[in-house]
Parts: structure tokens; sequence; C-alpha cells
């Protein structure tokens, strides 16, 4: 009954309809059970009504679903790996307080590749994550049930998490809007950590300005994160609608020229590219300035293994805690290290095991040197390029992926040695801490396609307030898949 | 043939703040088990560290006051290892920017000053503690996460002696700063050591045996005595010391843990959750505002300046307190020789009589000096000065109080003392007669007790015993005379 | 090539084990990024490049001040723990 409503929507249904927000969770929540064995977007239902009324906000009595790597004192945190299929929080992450206290309802903890590490939605210990537009499809990861939970039209928000593209790539699959804003924007306290220097907290929404109003809320200082910064006083809603005449924008030709791909017979891929440009155009005519630059292929051919490197290397330390021993399996042993081996090797999934070698590799004395710190040279090297370009530019525009959202059968996450830059880019978001935004711009086969606008870091209003104009000429505000509704033709 | 002795320590100290270096919780000695436990410093999954300022502060606090060179800004990195008393499965050190490095403290041994090198001072956070039982380990996490502080030297110290001194010395550093009480028996201070013996002559070090977390300070220089001995042996027998860890056992013997067969990788890296912080100026300058002097800056101070005794100037200057308190009194213009004599004796007898601490000792520095000062002046005696003190202290009044309320000034006056003197001899004809006929010296002694007692011990005993002679010898004569 | 031993060997050092075809599909990997690290490396003078941890500076990081806050009840801190005696966590006799 409030399938896909915005929280624009929801607020008037509330506040001017007397519908209550229990009546609106109520219902949220058969939804989100009859939806869950098909789709599997979340690891916890909420099934009990709960809001506090202390504070009325823009999402008092509004529902969510929260990535279920944020810690929830009380609720289950599974971080969708079996090493924490019982782990029980004994305190709030800074996302969720907040939240919480502007009266928001949770819903659901929903379900993400295994310790938010992989891009498909298939690794989690519950199961795999369907693409709401085609359950034969994955919608990504690793932010796969928040992705999945708004494109379904469960809830008008949820949050998610993001470390290369985790927010971004799955709200290109399924139609959504992505936001991951300023590294430290929103604070990291209750997180579980991948990789630190790239983490970032974002939503999941239907629209940009679900985006802003959410992010208003959450955002700001945390004294329990040192990362965050400074309150900045802005209010992102109120600056939405502020004027885009001018503001300039360029693509990275090495992404986006088709004449690079002559040679593809990928029709998705050069049919995403075909569109991208006359998006381009389109964006032009409503006063943008558009510009193609060129950036070293070397240093854009290096993001994914630097990432890879940077990433591993971070998350092999950040779970070292998971060894069963303060909370978690508790496998019987007869010494600390018997436990810690049957927690670990029981726990963790391959993917992950191998994940773990490599970047524990990467650390390695003897290989820190050209493994560890080069890609952390990289890092800057592309880092500062950016911010040259930025200089000039107010953002980067690029295609969120080069396809669509591939089927189950024809993705691994095994490393491969082929791998297209147009598929890893979004990682200079994360490299930068740059704000950045994937909104759906066109559909191929019957399926969403995103497409990303990065800015200058602590412009996150500016971001927002672009993405707000080419959501009007997209004119793909407010979709949803409308899979199992009865009224479904 | 003979051996050089080469020994490394490595210091831990706990330092005394009032929250855990990088969580909120409470920074206190417990016996009640996981009581002072944050998120943080269980290990929790999506914890930050925050790091704590004052605890950098003392950090640098002691590099600076050790003459190291100190960073540019604050930086940690990870330690990463695996083991039941690590709950993140790392440990936040410094290994990029330690808080202080390349650094010296002079020791006294015996009577030479001995410069021991300080290769780096860094700031980290303790480990949990594991406690056993005969069929099993019980973990507390109250301890972890209190800053600790760890001081790596130079392969320096050449004898059990020179590293007990150092040990002692630099704890006294610790305590003369602030920064800890640096108590051995409650574990806030503990050492590794590193030993090897060289040939004499030779230019290469020998193979180096490390004992972990020693407490006590005897065990120390046990433990290097032992080894000192042990691969002395080895070594004349023309056998290899084995690079190993050894522990030190009760009987003062130590006993081969586990052979290094490679060293650890730890995988340090810099710790991402905590951006730098830069160190300016300003700030640094203003800790090295607050640094006391030290203990030998101290000591050399009494001899050259004060010219005390060597005896003297260590006890004034063997901890901070008594040394405080002592420059205290000097610092009203209290009379050296008088103040040392007060300080030494009345003062630090008390106080152990007493089982208190000086600082909750009732004479103030204040109230001391008023009292030299009137010994000093000669309105007092020495005795009857000291008399007085421990009179205030018993009744915890102020001594210039009791002096005015008991009329406590020396009577110096000789009209006055001659006056009181006369009446006393009219009164005491029979011990004048044996004086002047029977010529008993006694008597002399007689008349000091009786003045003393009718002056309520206010008498100046020297001139009334000069007068009282005088007086005697008069009567004698007129005695002869007639 | 990277030995399968060591990789086993690194494995354990991190306290767990794998199938012995996932240390296969490691090797592969490792292969992989190994080769495109060292085209990275190959990438001229990026050895004075200053490595980069932070994706910028943040000027608003401050260390914390020396307060006590809120902190976990004992039940709490034992709350996700399999077994404890006297307040404490059990695990099997820690023998070094």
């Amino acid at each position: 009954m409030y399938r896909g409503l915005n929280i624009t929507q929801l607020r008037d249904k509330i506040d001017n309809e007397g519908i209550s927000p229990e009546e609106i969770f109520e219902s949220t929540n058969k939804l989100a059970h009859q939806l869950q064995d098909e789709y599997n977007s979340f690891v916890t239902i909420i099934d009990k009504f709960k809001m506090k009324t202390t504070n009325k906000t823009l999402l008092s009595g509004i529902c969510y679903g929260l990535k279920d790597n944020i810690s929830t004192s009380n609720i289950l945190t599974t971080s969708s790996s079996n090493i924490l299929k019982d782990y029980i929080p004994v305190y709030d992450a800074t996302v969720y307080k907040k939240l919480k206290n502007a009266g928001a309802v949770l819903v659901g903890k929903t379900v993400l590749d295994e310790l938010a590490m992989g891009g498909t939605g298939t690794t989690a210990h519950t199961g795999i994550v369907r693409n709401p537009w085609d359950k034969n499809r994955m919608i990504g990861g690793s932010s796969a049930g928040s992705a999945s939970a708004v494109a379904l039209g469960i809830v008008p928000f949820a949050i998610g998490s993001d470390t290369g593209d985790s927010i971004r790539k799955p709200a290109s699959f399924g139609g959504v809007v992505g936001f991951k804003p300023t590294y430290g924007r929103i604070s990291r306290y209750g997180l579980f950590a991948f990789a630190s220097s790239l983490d970032h907290i974002g939503t999941l929404t239907r629209n940009v300005h679900d985006a802003a109003a959410v992010v208003d809320i959450i955002k700001g200082l945390d004294p329990n994160d040192m990362t965050t910064l400074k309150d900045d006083n802005k209010n992102y809603v109120s600056s939405l609608e502020n004027d885009i005449k001018g503001k300039k924008l360029f693509y990275i030709k090495e992404i986006c020229d088709k004449k690079l791909y002559q040679d593809s017979n990928d029709e998705v891929m050069l049919k995403i590219l075909d569109e991208f440009h006359k998006m381009l155009d389109k964006l032009r005519n409503q006063g943008f300035i558009i510009e193609e630059v060129s950036i070293d292929k070397q240093l854009l051919e290096a993001l994914y293994p630097t990432y890879m490197s940077i990433s591993c290397a971070e998350a092999t330390s950040n779970n070292a805690n998971l060894t069963g021993i303060q909370f978690g399996p508790r496998n019987d042993g007869s010494s600390y290290q018997e436990i810690m081996m049957k927690d670990r090797t029981l726990g963790f999934s391959e993917l992950i095991k191998r994940r773990f070698i490599l970047g524990s590799f990467i650390l390695q004395k003897e290989n820190q040197e050209k493994l560890f710190l080069n890609a952390c040279r990289i890092r800057r090297l592309i880092v500062d390029k950016i911010n040259e370009l930025f200089k000039d530019y107010d953002g980067m525009i690029l295609p969120a992926s080069g396809s669509i959202a591939p089927k189950f059968d024809d993705s691994s996450e095994k490393l491969s040695e082929k791998y297209l830059i147009l598929e890893n880019h979004l990682v200079i978001g994360n490299f930068g801490g740059f704000p950045s935004i994937t909104l759906p711009f066109t559909m191929i086969e019957n399926m969403p396609v995103g497409i990303n606008l990065t800015g200058r870091v602590k412009e996150d209003d500016l971001v927002l307030n672009m993405a707000n104009y080419i959501e009007k000429v997209t004119g793909l505000s407010d979709i949803y898949s409308k899979v199992g509704d009865s009224n479904e033709v | 043939m003979k051996y050089k002795v080469v020994i490394g320590l490595e210091v831990h100290c706990e330092l005394e703040t009032k929250s855990k270096n990088f969580s909120p919780a409470i920074n206190t000695f417990s016996n009640i088990p996981n009581e002072n436990v944050a998120t943080v410093d269980l290990g929790l999954p999506g914890i930050l560290p925050v790091p704590n300022k004052e605890a950098c502060r003392r950090a640098l606090m002691t590099a600076m006051a050790l003459n190291c060179t100190t960073p540019d800004e604050v930086l940690f990195d990870r330690k990463n290892y695996f083991y039941p008393d690590l709950p993140k499965g790392y440990q936040i050190t410094q290994m990029t920017k330690p808080m202080g490095r390349n650094g010296y403290l002079d020791i006294l041994v015996g009577k030479d000053i001995k410069r021991v090198y300080i290769h780096q001072l860094h700031l980290e956070e303790d480990t949990a503690s594991l406690e056993h039982r005969s069929a099993y380990s019980l973990i507390d996490y109250n301890r972890s996460g209190i800053p600790l502080m760890e001081i790596v030297t130079e392969p320096c110290i050449e004898s059990a002696e020179e590293a007990v001194r150092f040990l002692e010395d630099l704890r006294d550093v610790f305590i003369f700063l602030g920064v800890s009480e640096a108590r051995s028996n409650k574990g806030q201070m503990r050492c590794d050591v590193n030993i090897s013996l060289m040939e004499e002559g030779s230019k290469t070090l020998g193979t180096k045996v490390e004992m972990k977390n020693i407490n006590a300070f005897t065990s120390v220089k046990d433990a290097i005595e032992y080894e000192i001995k042990r691969q002395t042996k080895i070594l004349e027998n023309n056998e290899k010391v084995i690079q190993e860890t050894r522990r030190i056992a009760e009987d003062g013997k130590t006993y081969a843990m586990r052979e290094k067969v490679d060293a650890v990788d730890y995988k340090y890296f810099v710790e991402p959750n905590i951006p730098p912080v830069p160190l300016t100026k300003e700030y640094l300058d203003s800790i090295r505002a607050t640094i006391p002097e030290l203990k030998l800056a101290r000591y050399q101070k009494y001899i050259e300046k004060y010219k005390l005794s060597e005896y003297d100037a260590g006890v004034l200057s063997a901890n901070k307190e008594t040394s405080d308190y002592f420059e205290q009194v000097l610092s009203y213009g209290s009379d050296i020789d008088l103040s040392v004599n007060f300080v030494t004796t009345a003062i630090l007898s008390t106080i152990k009589k007493l089982e208190i601490e000086l600082k909750d000792l009732f004479i103030t520095p204040k109230m001391l000096s008023d009292v030299i000062n009137l010994v000093h002046k000669n309105d007092m005696s020495l005795d009857h000065g000291k008399k007085l003190l421990y009179k205030a202290i018993e009744e915890k009044t102020d001594p210039m109080e009791i002096v005015k309320r008991e009329n406590l000034h020396q009577i110096n006056d000789e009209t006055e003392l001659l006056a009181l003197i006369t009446t006393l001899m009219d009164e005491n004809k029979e011990q004048v007669r044996q004086y002047v006929e029977e010529d008993n010296k006694a008597i002399i002694n007689f008349f000091i007790g009786q003045t003393m007692k009718k002056s309520n011990r206010q008498a100046n005993p020297n001139k009334s015993l000069e007068i009282i002679k005088i007086e005697l010898e008069k009567r004698k004569k007129n005695n002869e005379t007639k | 090539m990277i030995e399968k031993e060591k990789l086993r060997k690194y494995a354990k050092l991190l306290m767990f084990d794998m199938k012995e075809e996932e240390y296969e599909t490691l090797q592969e990997e490792f292969n992989i990024i190994l080769k495109q690290m060292d085209l990275i490396a190959k990438i001229p003078n990026i050895e004075k490049v200053k490595p980069m941890t932070f994706p910028f500076i943040n000027e608003d990081a401050k260390l914390r001040e020396d307060i006590v806050g809120d902190y976990l009840t004992t039940g709490e801190v034992l709350a996700n723990t399999k077994q404890q005696v006297d307040d404490q966590v059990k695990i099997p006799k820690v023998v070094e």
C-alpha cells in the first residue's frame, strides 16, 4: 500500500493524511517478508514497531534498512559472514543512533557480500541477493540488500557502505540513487571495518532529494571517529535547487571514448557509451559545461591493482579481531591457536581467505615497499591528478558501469587479467574521499544503468545539487521494480 | 679470555592518565575483572581508536626529559600479531614517528657519570592480562588499552649494576616528571633485557639472548649476572650461544623458552583511523616548560652550589617530594645548614614514624622555615626548635602560634638573666655555700638546671652558663676577702 | 610463481587453512596481482612519491581530551564470550 513511496510522499501520508507510522511499518514489514524468499534483501527483518518520538524530523516515522555490517545493540549483526552469524552487538553505531534519535524506523538489517568484501551480492552466508529487475541477474555489492530493498520499493531509503564502489555499483545495477559523501562526513563508528582509509557510509534512495534528506540527519562530527569532519552547518535539501548554469564537468577520454572500443562486440557497453554521450548533450542544453580530459592510461590501469593492494592489506588487519575469543563462534579446541584456527577456517569463505592472504603478503616486510607503499604512491598520483582537474572543474561525470547487472553465471570474484577501467573507476572516489553519487540515467534491455558524478572534497551540497538537475533530465526518479505486486500485469 | 658484556634494555611503563590511550574507559588499576573496558579495548567490530591527548603529552615530556628529538606530528602504526591478550589482533604503537629518538640519560654509577643512549621512545597500548590457572587461562581486559610507553636503549650498558642503576634512575625520571608512579609490583614498569658477550677487543657483537617481561629490578640483576656466567662458560668451552628467548625463574636462574627461528614479521603499517595531528613549536615549548629539574641535576646542585655532603645531597634528592620540600624551605631564605639538619632529621624521621607521606605532613615548608629562622637568629636553641616542631606536629598547630601562645622566645637579655639567676642564688644559699666553701663544681650544673626550669627553658643556655659562673666566682671572692 | 607451500604458511600465520584447490586459485591470483604491481613499479619516479594513507588532510582531526566517558558493564564485556570463570574469559591454558 505504501510501496514505492518516497520520503516526501510518506511524510505527506503521516503529516497530512493521518496515517500512523505503525501502520506503514506493519505494511512494510509484510512486504519485506513477502519478497524475502525470492530476493533475499534482509538478514534480519524487524517485526516489532519501535520509534522514538522525542524529536520531530523529516525522517520521523520513515522506515529504512540498515546494512548488516553496522552495529546495532541487541539486534543480530552478522556482516553476512559465518564467523559473526550469532553476534549480537552491545553498542550502537553512530549512524544508527542518529537515525533512531531522528525517529526513523528500522525495518531490517540488509544482506551484504561477506564482510563487505565483494561486488556481486552472492557471497553472504544467508545466500544470494537477486536483482529486482531480473531475478536471474545479480544486483552487485557489497550493499546488495540495501540496494534491492530500495529497488523493490520496500523502504524509501537504506544505509550502505562503500569501500570501492559498494554503494554506487549496486545502485547502477538496481536503478536507484547511491550516494557516498565526503570521507569523514558520516561517522564510521560502528561500521565493521573493511579498509579503514577507503570505507565510507552512504545512502541508497530512489531520488536525489531523499539522499540529501537522509545525509542531513546522519552527517556530523563524532568524537568516536577521529576522521570525521567538522559540521558544515549546511542543509543539503535546501541547496538542491541552486542554479547550476555554468557548472563545469569533465569526463575521462580514456574511459568514455567509443573509439577505444572499436574492436569490441559488447553491444550493451557500446549502447551505454552512446546513451552516456547523448545524456551529456542533454545536460549541456541545461547549462552544464562538459569537457573531455585525458589522463595517463598507465595511471588508470593501475586503479584496480592499487585498490586491491590497499584494501586487502587493511582488511587482513581490520579483521584480525575475528578470532572467536571475545565474540564469535568459539569452536572447541585444546589451545587458543586451535580455537582461532577452527573459528577462522570455518568462519570465512574462500574468497575472504584469499583476500586476507594477499593482503598479508602485501604487508610483509620484504614486499611492503613494492606492493603496499607503491600502491599508496599510485593512490596519491591519482588523487593529485583529480584534484588538479577539480581546480578547473566542479565535478567528474562518468558511466557508473560499462554493463547492466550481470547474470549469475557469467561473473566471478576471481581476479582476472582482463578488466575494464570502465568497470573500476568508481574507486577514485574512495582514494580521494570525494563525494560521489550514482543515479539511473537510462534503461537498456529493461535493465537500469547508472551515471556517476563525483565532486570536490567537502562539497557534498554541490554534488547533490548538480545530481538533482541531472535527475530532472533523466526523468528516472522514483523508479522501482513492482514484482510481486498484486496489481502487477 | 676476557669478555665484554653488552646489554640493551626495553622498558615498558604505564602512564597515569584519567582515561585509556584510545578509549574513554577509566585508566585505573582494579582487582575486579573486566570492569574498566570500553568497546575499543575489547576490539569489537566497528570500533575506532581516538588517541588521548594527555598520554601523548606525557610521552612527549618524557622524550624531552631524556634528551630525545621529537616528531613533527603525532602518528601511530599497527603491529599485527595473534595472541589471546590482544583483542584487535593488532597493537596500536609507533614505528614511523615515535615520540622520541636519539636521546640519553646520564646515570651515576659509583662516582662516575655514565651516559646511557636511548634509541627511541614510543607510545602504545597495553594488552589484556592473562591469569594462568592449573587447567585453563583467564582473560581480564581491564589492562587492555592502558597507555604504555616503551623506551629502547642502545646496546651500551655493560654490567648488571649499570642496568639496575639505569632502571632506578629512569623510574625516578618518570616519578619526577609525574607521568607515572612506575610501580613494578603493580606491573606498571616492566623490562626486557637483551644480553650478549663479545671478546675483548672484538668488533662483532656476540649472539643475543632475550629475557622478557621482568618486573623487579633485583630480578634484572640476578638474570643478567646469571646470563653472564652462563654465556661465559659456553664461550670458554668454545661452544656457541644460541639466539633465544629465556625466562628468569624464582631461583634466579634463566631457562630457555623458545629458540628464535626467524624474526616475527609484524607487518607494521600506518594506523589509518588516526589522522596525523601536527605538533606545533608552541605546544612542544609549553610541554618543555613544565619539565622539572631531575634527580641527578639536583644532587649535583646540592653538592656544588649548596656545598652539602654527598650523603646529605643523596638523601635530599632521593625523591621529588623531599627535594621539592627542601627547596621550598630554602626559597624562604632559610639557612642552608639548618634546613638540611631539620629536613634530614626531624622531618624525615617524623614522616617515617607516622607512616605518612610528606605531602600529608602538617608542617608546611613555610612553617619549618619560620622555626629555622628562630634558631638561626638565636631566638631559640636548636634543641628547643626541634621540640617546638614536634609539638606543632602533635598539636597540628602552626609553630609560630605555639611560640606566641606560650611566649617561647629565648631570653637573651643579660640583665633579665642576671636578675633571674641572682634570685635563684638567694633562694638556694646552701648550694652557693657548697661552691664557695667546698669548691663543688657540680653546683654550676645545678644552677643551669634551675635557670632553665624557672625560665620555662627559655633562658639562653650559653649566656646563662656564663652568668652563673661569674656570679658564683664573685660570691667566692667576696667570701675570701671577708 | 609463488609456491603453494608458502601460501599455506601465510594462511597458517593468519590462523586459517584452505582447501587444496583454493590454494591453486590463490596462486593464479597472486600471479596476476604481482604482474600488475610489476607494471606499477615501472612508472617513472614512482619511488619519489610520498605514500598516501589518508584521503586528504583533515585539519579538524584532534586528539581526545583526557576525560572518562562511557564504557561497558562487565556483563556487556562478557556478553559474546562462550565461557567465563570469575567474570573473566576462559580459554585453554596458554603455554609459552
